[in-house]
């Protein structure tokens, strides 16, 4: 009997960047804008 | 809670729904790799993304261009909707290749569709790093909109490349030439699933990342007013 692979190795691998990327970039842009939105002087404060 | 936290959460339960659907519900595909077609749950959205972001970036530099309807808002919004954009495309580039390998024995082939894909995605980084380039706003903002609008011609080429050329990459699953649908069932479900659940994401990410570009304009003009009050003190205490 041959052992068929199903590939799943190639699928985790695709869900886990992908999962990781979107994340990532997402926290990146949101700790920026707290960081910049701490800098701004009192009165633009939102 | 805000309309803006409500978004988040909806956007996230649509792409949990997708993934639920897309790992656990849809079948394997003997002729896509088996289990390695569930990849097309993110590849196609990914590159859906892609276009419509780069539509954006087009659409918004057009009105940045024209005199009536110039306003920093759409420079500022061309910008935010490449910069994601590019996130997509080079997630759609390295999920296909991903898929490609147990698909097609290859991680990459020079395909008409994955070439001008490529093109695709090297075309709007350079665009991000022109947008770094230091020059007035207006400068900028002239540049960056004709390079957005010249490189927004690669979409359609690569859009259509699969039906032009027909190299390695299948045509279009849903829209080809003969508008024959080639997915049904759970399949199409989760398809049309994903595109809604990612493109619910990009209406977040740009509009996050449109709120730091204009935090990062506003810091850029307090920095300049502060060096310009300096030099007039230091002007006047020479003067005195």
């Amino acid at each position: 009997m041959i052992a068929v692979s199903h590939n799943w190795n190639y699928v985790a691998a695709g869900y886990a960047i992908t999962t990781a990327t979107l994340v990532g970039y997402a926290v990146w842009v949101r700790v920026r804008i707290r960081r910049l939105r701490r800098n701004l002087p009192d009165e633009n404060r939102a | 809670m805000t309309p803006k936290r409500w978004f988040l959460a909806a956007t996230l339960v649509a792409l949990v729904a997708t993934g639920v659907l897309a790992l656990a519900v849809t079948p394997p595909r003997e002729n896509q790799g088996y289990d390695a077609v569930r990849l097309l749950y993110l590849h196609v959205p990914c590159a859906w993304i892609g276009y419509l972001a780069f539509g954006v970036t087009a659409l918004a530099s057009l009105l940045w261009l024209v005199p009536r309807t110039r306003n920093t808002v759409w420079d500022l919004l061309a910008g935010a909707s490449a910069e994601v954009g590019v996130v997509f495309t080079g997630l759609m580039l390295v999920v296909g290749s991903i898929w490609g390998k147990p698909t097609w024995g290859t991680w990459w082939e020079w395909d008409a569709r994955l070439t001008t894909s490529a093109i695709l995605f090297f075309l709007y980084l350079g665009y991000l790093a022109l947008r770094r380039s230091g020059a007035t706003a207006d400068e900028r903002g002239k540049r960056c909109a004709i390079a957005a609008l010249i490189a927004f011609v690669d979409v359609p080429i690569s859009y259509l490349s699969v039906t032009w050329w027909q190299t390695l990459h299948q045509t279009g699953t849903v829209f080809n030439e003969k508008l024959d649908v080639q997915i049904n069932g759970s399949m199409a479900f989760t398809l049309v699933l994903a595109v809604v659940a990612f493109t619910m994401l990009y209406g977040y990410l740009v509009r996050e990342r449109f709120e730091l570009a204009q935090l990062e304009e506003g810091r850029e003009e307090r920095e300049l007013q502060i060096a310009i009050e300096e030099r007039v003190r230091a002007e006047q205490v020479v003067t005195v």
